[in-house]
């Protein structure tokens, strides 16, 4: 039986309830069977009919894994939503009842990490595997060399735009932005009684930062330096400027339609927006939801003097340390993602090119999917041979970290704030967290 | 056994099923949240002790002020407007016209759709440009203003959803007050040459106070912790635009699920249950229960 609290239906009596039906819950969804025979495997892709090729996707993976091992592994789908913003995996860890497989993002690895529930996965890895890993993303899953998580994409950001809104608008190729200033001035141009010129996220939360974060990185600023908080930064502040630029100056939307910024069917696709900023998941999304749509992408805009960058997104699978069987469980993960035969490539590049457009991972994959022309699309070529070389892994800031930044990047943004001020107060809210902090690094 | 013996453990044996399920699902999970509230909880599964540090946190948390002061905000505009509104509602479609059982229908309708899908309703009619109200208010130059998207309006914006979505219960509530108020009073000060207005004032009115404390009462829990106060902030803002709809339960549940912080949510749950007790309390006495004058 499946027991979620789905997020957007919770009531006073569940909220008050939560706390103690922890345990009642979670018991319903629990693993099941206690002799380490079988494993779950939490996930938000399948089994679901929504899915579709995802979805049929793990669950042929599992398939295959229990036709040839002793230990199986059981599928459970969380939608997207819930697993996300809800409670379910939160109240699982809470009461010990934590499935033994489970996907995590950059933000909550070192929550999951400090909680002392993420399971070495080295003796699983072989050292090809290790080295087949483009360089940083294991490292961004690592604490003093011990891989904790496997990446299963790596998901760059860039500007979406929209040909036949440059085309009305009188502007061609040529003036696609390369700046922030120029973002600005043609994006001025695209605005019209029914569309912006240009969208960003606007929805306060870790998807936003991590959007945000390649525009701070563009002049060199960063949160975190050497385990100090350097967020106080001239790179910080024009990059908050800018955001909130594109608001005053009234080019782009307070809120977006549809999903908000990672939804570019519906919004650039429904021509509500000329440019929009979100992730290499939407070449996939155009090609199954608007086919005919004519668009672009550019590498993000850059300030002056300042230098390209992208944000590498990704989710990972890991294991927990505390399930029935964490040794088989971390030997599933390195088999799914990581074997370097031909058997474990294909797995692979169909992950990444043909149910998800990703930028694989692992350098035989992208070589495979080379191989069968995956990039020849103009969108996936810039996003693998332009964009993301320029990018870094998705920071692993805890909640502590993000939550300051996000308050700055939305007063900014929506709420007219000195940029200056704004990236003080996060400072001094981060300098604060990280003076007690005392769990692994923060990168 | 007596009859009146029977009659009673029949009524017990028929209430024991609600009161096992409030007992089990909704007490006994106060009284642990009470009881949470003195420990740390690092949301996998330890228990540390502190005391009152929980309690203590809430000083130094502007956010939390913050936050309370949106809610204090919200219930200040919603519980007096939807009350006029529903109020208002119930007179006019209290007396038998034709086609009046559609017309409270219509009025109680929105009450049955789901909080979330009434968001996402409300999304698509309020948003940036292109939602249907955008191009109503066009022509008065007013076709750029973001109600979901500006800090200044976003709240405002939820206390219009949130009345269009609870005024055909409220009138519910009305409608079946108003219909305790005996005809022949009315007719005797109708006789003896009271105005419509004085009817209302000195019949209706003074009749209805019990109706009214419970609409009060009911509506303010309800924009403190009820559905309003999440399931739309959840769905349609996060509490955003910069934090101008962030409610307090809203910040609970940050605090529980995305901090982790188990222990700081359930000591805040049980403040806001302090405050809202405190509340109920201060319109109980200044009411008196909403007891008719001269009780």
């Amino acid at each position: 039986m499946v027991a979620t609290l789905p997020p957007a239906r919770l009531s006073r009596r569940t909220l008050l309830g939560a706390f103690a039906a922890v345990p009642l819950l979670s018991a319903c969804g629990g693993s099941s069977g206690g002799d380490g025979k079988e494993m779950s495997f939490w996930n938000f892709y399948g089994p679901s009919d929504d899915q579709g090729p995802q979805s049929k996707w793990f669950v042929d993976v599992v398939d295959e894994w229990n036709k040839n091992n002793d230990v199986k592994v059981k599928l459970r789908y969380i939608p997207g939503k819930d697993y996300l913003n809800g409670t379910t995996l939160q109240t699982a860890f809470q009461s010990g009842q934590g499935p033994d497989i489970f996907l995590i993002s950059p933000g909550d690895f070192l929550r999951y990490y400090n909680g002392n529930v993420l399971q070495d996965l080295g003796a699983a890895l072989s050292p090809e595997s290790k080295a087949d890993y483009l360089p940083g993303l294991l490292e961004a899953r690592s604490v003093d060399g011990k891989v904790y998580g496997l990446p299963m994409e790596i998901e760059p950001l860039a500007m979406y735009y929209s040909e036949t809104a440059f085309e009305k608008a009188g502007l061609s190729e040529a003036d696609l932005p390369k700046t922030w200033d120029e973002t600005l001035a043609v994006a001025e141009k695209l605005t019209g009684k029914d569309r912006y010129g240009v969208m960003f996220e606007t929805l306060p939360g870790y998807y936003q930062n991590f959007t945000w974060y390649p525009f701070l990185w563009q002049g060199d600023g960063t949160p975190i330096k050497d385990g100090k908080v350097a967020f106080d930064s001239p790179a910080a502040v024009q990059a908050l400027k800018f955001w909130q630029d594109t608001i005053q100056n009234k080019v782009a939307p307070r809120k977006a339609l549809g999903d908000g910024g990672g939804d570019v069917v519906s919004n650039l696709g429904s021509g509500a927006a000329a440019m929009q900023q979100s992730g290499i998941w939407a070449v996939a999304d155009m090609r199954a939801k608007a086919k005919n749509f004519k668009y672009g992408v550019i590498p993000h805009p850059t300030p002056a003097g300042g230098k390209a960058a992208t944000d590498l997104g990704g989710w990972a699978f890991v294991a927990n340390s505390k399930g029935k069987n964490p040794e088989a469980a971390a030997k599933f993960i390195a088999w799914a993602l990581g074997s370097t035969d031909a058997a474990g490539i294909e797995r692979q590049r169909q992950w990444n090119t043909v149910v998800k457009t990703n930028v694989p991972p692992r350098k035989s994959v992208q070589a495979a999917a080379d191989a069968k022309g995956a990039f020849d699309d103009g969108a996936l070529k810039k996003f693998v041979s332009e964009i993301a070389p320029t990018g870094k892994p998705e920071p692993r800031f805890p909640p502590e970290v993000y939550q300051p930044i996000a308050d700055a990047i939305q007063a900014c943004q929506l709420n007219a704030a000195d940029p200056g001020k704004a990236a003080a107060d996060a400072a001094a809210r981060i300098d604060t967290f990280l003076k007690t902090y005392q769990g692994a690094p923060i990168s | 056994m007596s009859r009146k013996r029977r009659e009673a453990l029949a009524a017990y044996a028929f209430l024991a099923p609600d009161t096992l399920g409030l007992l089990i699902f909704v007490a006994l999970p106060m009284v642990l949240a009470f009881g949470v509230a003195f420990f740390k909880v690092d949301g996998f599964g330890n228990y540390q002790y502190v005391g009152l540090a929980n309690y203590k946190l809430m000083a130094g948390d502007d956010q939390l002020l913050a936050s309370l002061k949106v809610t204090a905000i919200y219930v200040v505009t919603f519980v007096p407007i939807a009350f006029v509104v529903s109020f208002a509602l119930a007179m006019l479609v209290r007396n038998h016209f034709k086609g009046i059982g559609w017309v409270r229908s219509a009025f109680f309708l929105p009450n049955v759709v789901s909080l979330v899908v009434v968001g996402l309703i409300w999304q698509f009619l309020l948003v940036d440009k292109r939602g249907a109200l955008s191009k109503l208010l066009a022509p008065l130059g007013l076709g750029d203003v973001s109600f979901l998207g500006t800090p200044s309006l976003a709240l405002g914006t939820y206390v219009v959803i949130s009345v269009w979505f609870l005024m055909g219960y409220q009138m519910l509530v009305f409608l079946a007050g108003l219909k305790d108020v005996p005809k022949d009073l009315e007719d005797a000060a109708e006789i003896d040459g009271a105005s419509s207005w004085q009817r209302f004032r000195f019949v209706i009115w003074p009749l209805l106070r019990p109706t009214s404390f419970f609409v009060v009462v009911n509506s303010t829990i309800g924009a403190v912790t009820g559905l309003q106060a999440f399931d739309l902030v959840f769905v349609l803002t996060k509490g955003g635009p910069a934090r101008a709809t962030s409610t307090v339960v809203l910040y609970i549940y940050e605090q529980a699920f995305t901090f982790n912080n188990m222990g700081y949510a359930a000591a805040l749950t049980t403040v806001v249950v302090a405050i809202l007790v405190l509340c109920t309390g201060l319109m109980f006495g200044v009411t008196r229960g909403g007891r008719f004058d001269e009780d």
